[in-house]
């Protein structure tokens, strides 16, 4: 059988998880300097919907493999299903977004069929005949290169905001959807999920927003962090912040940025008196556009910003408003 | 609104039961360990119808993975390991032998090298080793014996009954922010033991309860303590061989500060250097943490380091007190161990040998008290006798006096530790007294303005980003962390001080000596000097200097949720 490439995309109750767009991006480039065919699979019950979205991107097949014990999610069920499935394809490259659901299934399912995992990936090159991973250690201080040496299939998992999701190119024709009845036996499932929830009362998952607009120490006092939020609504953003001000309770700790917080890579990021220390930068270097507003000019965020602005954020941020609002109509 | 971590009222605790319960799994606590499983294993062998069980002694250890929090320079002297483990070397993770060394006078823009290694720093034949690794490895061999090492596990209260120890109490897990109990919340044990053993390193928390319960330091030298901030660099490759190292005195402190800094080569071009500040110095604006940086700005260092890049960074307090500040070190159902006692010898500026060797002799006290099933005080004592009998008090004999030489500043210290190193450790007094560092202090009023000839030492370094560091760049290479939502675990019995006293007698030197940039004076509208305190408890690297060098004894460190803290691989 011909060497492929397997995307396990991410759905929950009917709902695709955008990053799974980032993970076919990295397919479909590998795709092209490898030539080997792309292929999707939707795990789930009923996920027609969902392969049907997918299939209109460019590969060669979109595989819904689904059972009723697949929803909800339990690992026991994903990685017994994805086990046979992977068995019977055999694909050479398994790709999947590293979010926290595969984080729970994958290293498992890596381990059942006797292989490695690389994950947390945040690229990829081909070197020769050599298909090498990148990947970040040390809270992303260092980046390593690795490669596979062990028979396929080889399991990669990609960090989020490692790939652009709005870059996944389109496909000339729908791509087949083939449906997959999972076998799912009884006693497979030893997990029991009760009704999910969220810990933290309006819980926000800020690695979903594509606008940020983030305060930090500089916005002063907790009343001001209302032009920021106002900001954020007029772009039609989400609000976040610095460690200071989730720890004087200004913010939820849901909306912390940094080591301590977050990690996200939004397409654009609005930093507000915020100095730029290297616990926060590691929590969103990775955004599309940063903009810094700062009043010390010698602040380390704009080390990193693609627009700095030196001057005070309480004259800057409320006509910047105004004319967001003017733009928009 | 600042809330401290307090243990939480009325609930009802696991309770189990141990023989002997370890806190700590540093040098000491893993050696004594170690060497209790050696004592069983030998007396089952000899008696196979009676044996000794080691099913219930326990080490508790406050870090996620044991090493995390265990930072030193570090040389190893080899003395104790070849005691307890002969033939060590052949597979413990050892970086070089130490083969060169030199020791330097540095003055502002040149160094004066000693043309004779001063006797206490000869180092030929001892170890540069990460501790981490070294205290990684030494778990395996404890946990491979048999003894179950609790990692993730603070020891949050002493539990005494009678005046006798009866056990401690572990951290409350999954506490919010205002002391109460989350989703996930898992209260303390009660671990009941017939013998504490407290091997919590450099100011215990758990020492610290028991030295004030029982008045422990009575008579007693007050124990004073060093901050060393060390940072471990990668070199271009040829600059410093393995097993070379380097001691420097003078600049960039002044005569009025002690301390010092080591450059040690180890393998794969790896150098750690660090700066020892003595936690007795009399401007409250000092920062250890800027000390380092100034030091690594000095033409021998800056030349040594060029084209390196710094890879980790840390911080630990030392207790410099000697053999006049160890405390009792035994009584009713406890004993105490390593830098928690204050086996430390200041003048070799080396502990680690002694911390090893005290847990060696605490559990061969322990295991006579195993057999005779005897835990009273009087057998427990026979733990300060073999420590007399042993080598570690004929070494720290010799040292009795040094570092109180040094209270007038450094000349006066080179003076008495000359005298002291030719009258066998005496000096010019039988017993030479000493002060508690932070009464030391001088207030601001009392000091020039400007900082004078210390103006480089004090306020937070700045950094250029390749050989200087700020605080919170260096911070984040230690790799610390914490569970964000629980109370502050340090404890400011009373913030008024802060905010009105401190403010202005002092300049809040919290800000300053801590290594970790946890204590923070914010604008304030709220407080008459405009400033108030501000804590950023998920940087704390567990030093323990805020609870040392407080100008007021109103700050007591307490374990935080067992797990967090800094995380010290390869250091």
């Amino acid at each position: 059988m011909a060497d492929t490439i397997l995307v396990v995309v991410e759905q929950r109750q009917g709902k695709l998880n955008r990053v799974s767009w980032e993970t076919l991006v990295a397919a479909q480039g590998i795709a092209a300097e490898t030539g080997w065919p792309v292929q999707a699979a939707v795990v789930g019950n009923e996920v027609a919907n969902i392969a049907g979205e997918i299939a209109a991107k460019k590969l060669n097949k979109v595989f819904a493999l689904q059972s009723p014990r697949l929803e909800p999610y339990t690992p026991d069920a994903f990685i017994h299903a994805l086990k046979q499935f992977i068995q019977t394809q055999k694909p050479k490259l398994v790709l999947m977004p590293h979010t926290y659901q595969v984080r729970d299934f994958a290293p498992r399912l890596a381990t059942a069929l006797e292989r490695v995992l690389v994950s947390d990936g945040v690229g990829y090159k081909k070197e020769g005949e050599k298909l090498i991973f990148i990947r970040q250690m040390f809270q992303g201080k260092f980046v390593a290169d690795v490669s596979f040496n062990c028979e396929p299939p080889w399991f990669v998992t990609f960090q989020n905001g490692a790939f652009r999701g709005d870059k996944v190119e389109a496909g000339s024709a729908t791509a087949p959807v083939e449906t997959v009845t999972a076998d799912v036996p009884e006693g497979v499932v030893r997990n029991h999920p009760h009704e999910t929830f969220k810990e933290a009362k309006q819980a926000v998952d800020l690695t979903q927003a594509e606008i940020i607009v983030a305060v930090g120490r500089g916005i002063k006092e907790q009343k001001n962090i209302e032009i920021a939020k106002q900001l954020a609504e007029a772009l039609g953003g989400e609000i976040a912040a610095s460690r200071p001000i989730c720890d004087s309770g200004w913010l939820p700790m849901d909306r912390q940025i940094g080591s301590s917080g977050q990690t996200v890579a939004p397409k654009l990021y609005l930093a507000l008196g915020i100095s730029g220390a290297i616990q926060h930068i590691v929590g969103m270097k990775g955004a599309r556009t940063i903009i810094a507003i700062n009043k010390d000019s010698e602040a380390p965020i704009f080390e990193i910003a693609d627009y700095a602005v030196v001057g005070n954020l309480f004259d800057i941020v409320p006509p910047l408003i105004e004319e967001i609002k003017k733009a928009k109509g | 609104m600042l809330i401290f971590r307090q243990p939480l009222p009325d609930i009802s605790r696991p309770q189990m039961e141990a023989d002997i319960v370890i806190v700590g799994g540093g040098p000491a606590g893993l050696a004594c360990a170690l060497r209790l499983s050696q004592l069983i294993d030998e007396y089952n062998a000899r008696n196979p119808p009676t044996p000794l069980s080691k099913e219930n002694i326990y080490v508790l250890e406050k870090a996620r993975e044991l090493g995390q929090h265990c930072l030193s320079g570090a040389l190893l002297d080899p003395r104790s390991m070849r005691e307890l483990l002969p033939g060590f070397e052949n597979e413990a993770p050892i970086d070089a032998t130490v083969s060169k060394e030199a020791v330097y006078f540095l003055t502002g823009n040149s160094k004066i090298k000693f043309p004779l290694t001063p006797p206490p720093l000869r180092d030929h034949g001892n170890y540069v080793i990460s501790l981490n690794r070294f205290v990684k490895w030494l778990g395996g061999k404890v946990e491979a014996a048999g003894i179950t090492v609790f990692t993730g596990f603070a020891g949050s209260e002493l539990l005494v009954e009678n005046d006798r120890v009866i056990g401690i109490r572990t951290d409350d897990k999954g506490v919010d922010k205002h002391n109460r109990p989350k989703a996930n919340f898992d209260p303390g044990y009660d671990l009941k033991a017939k013998v504490v053993v407290l091997a919590e390193g450099s100011r215990g928390s758990l020492t610290k309860q028991l030295i004030g319960r029982f008045q422990l330091d009575r008579d007693r030298n007050p124990q004073t303590y060093g901050q060393g901030v060390k940072e471990l660099w990668e070199m271009p490759a040829g600059r410093i061989a393995p097993g070379e190292i380097i001691y420097t005195m003078g600049w960039p402190l002044t005569s009025k500060e002690y301390g010092g800094a080591w450059i040690y080569g180890g393998k794969d071009n790896v150098v750690s250097l660090g700066f020892v500040t003595g936690l007795d110095y009399p401007d409250p604006r000092l920062d250890p943490h800027r000390v380092l940086q100034e030091f690594k700005r000095h033409p021998l260092v800056s030349k040594l380091l060029e084209g390196g890049k710094m890879m980790r960074y840390g911080a630990k307090s030392l207790p410099y007190g000697g053999w006049w500040a160890i405390p009792p070190v035994a009584g009713n159902g406890w004993m105490i161990l390593g830098d928690s006692a204050g086996f430390l010898n200041s003048q070799r500026l080396k502990g680690i040998h002694l911390a090893i060797k005290s847990g060696m002799l605490a559990a061969e006290t322990a295991f006579d008290s195993m057999l005779k099933d005897d835990y009273s005080e009087a057998a427990l004592q026979h733990y300060m006798e073999r420590v007399e009998r042993s080598w570690i008090k004929e070494e720290l004999w010799k040292a009795r006096n040094f570092h109180q030489g040094f209270e007038q500043g450094l000349w006066h210290g080179l003076l008495h530790a000359g005298l002291q190193q030719i009258t066998g450790g005496r000096g010019l007094h039988a017993k030479y007294a000493s002060h508690s560092g932070h009464r030391r202090l001088r207030k601001l009023a009392d000091l020039p303005a400007d900082g004078g000839v210390r103006a480089h030492l004090l306020g937070n370094a700045k950094g250029d980003g390749k050989l200087t560091f700020d605080k919170l760049t260096d911070l984040y290479h230690s790799g610390t962390k914490h569970e964000e939502d629980q109370p502050a675990h340090l404890v400011i019995h009373d913030t008024n001080i802060c905010n009105t006293r401190c403010v202005q007698e002092y300049g809040n030197p919290c800000q300053h000596f801590c290594p970790a940039n946890v204590y923070e004076m914010v604008e304030s509208g709220d407080t008459p000097m405009g400033k108030q305190i501000s804590l950023n408890p998920s940087n704390c690297v567990h030093c323990k200097t805020c609870d040392i060098m407080d100008p007021y004894e109103i700050i007591t460190w307490v374990p935080p949720e067992g797990g967090g803290g800094p995380n010290y691989d390869g250091m």
